[in-house]
């Protein structure tokens, strides 16, 4: 799967995108922080279409999958 | 006279700063809206935070576009059904380099009464504050950049 990077973690990752392989969302969050050095000492969500999940959840591979530093809108 | 409510997906989204001419445009645009008594404006505008001696002297924002959109119409549509009364509610974000002391963010809230323009206004700031997946790099004086956080 595709994974949209932004803000702090694209600038961290060096990337707006990482291919990931992941049955879930927490085996997703150890693939972010295989690749993307520091990432356990930031805040981030991740969301899944365009939700944020907060808990762990299945993905089967064609969802939008989005990782997400801490908002500053407004 | 009746006007339908907008809730579909519109674009808050604008490259660059929010003109201030562009806010006495969108008043003059409700003057044929003679059931309107009430306009409520927040602006927020790029402030110059000073930290460890380094200016903040502009912000590059960027959004995950999609899921913001998507946000921000399920919050409008909250918003009208908590205050039903509200004739018509704007709102703009800019995206890119905004410098210190240009407008960034504008909701816009008209009414036939003041309470409810006033009331969506604080609401749907903070909801979009808190919500719509946009990012903010501070670059500072010296070139340098620290990622802003709402609190």
């Amino acid at each position: 799967m595709r994974v949209r990077l932004f803000g702090l973690i694209a600038e961290k990752a060096g990337s707006e995108f990482m291919d990931a392989e992941a049955p879930s969302v927490e085996a997703l969050r150890a693939r972010l922080a295989e690749r993307i050095v520091g990432l356990e000492a930031l805040s981030y969500a991740i969301a899944v279409d365009r939700v944020i999940i907060r808990d762990d959840a299945p993905l089967t591979g064609s969802e939008e999958i989005a990782v997400l530093p801490p908002f500053a809108g407004g | 006279m009746s006007v339908a409510k907008s809730h579909k997906v519109k674009d808050v989204f604008t490259d660059g700063p929010i003109a201030p001419t562009a806010i006495s445009m969108s008043v003059a645009k409700h003057a044929a809206r003679t059931d309107i008594g009430a306009h409520e404006i927040f602006l927020g505008q790029v402030r110059a935070d000073v930290m460890d001696g380094l200016k903040v002297v502009a912000i590059e924002y960027t959004a995950y576009r999609e899921m913001a959109l998507e946000r921000m119409t399920a919050i409008r549509e909250e918003a009208f059904a908590k205050w039903p009364s509200i004739t018509c509610l704007h709102v703009h974000h800019s995206l890119g380099v905004i410098r210190a002391g240009e407008l960034c963010f504008m909701v816009f809230a008209s009414a036939p009464h003041r309470q409810a323009a006033r009331e969506v206004v604080a609401y749907v700031v903070d909801r979009i504050k808190a919500e719509l997946p946009i990012f903010g790099k501070e670059i500072r004086s010296d070139e340098t950049h620290r990622w802003k956080q709402n609190t």
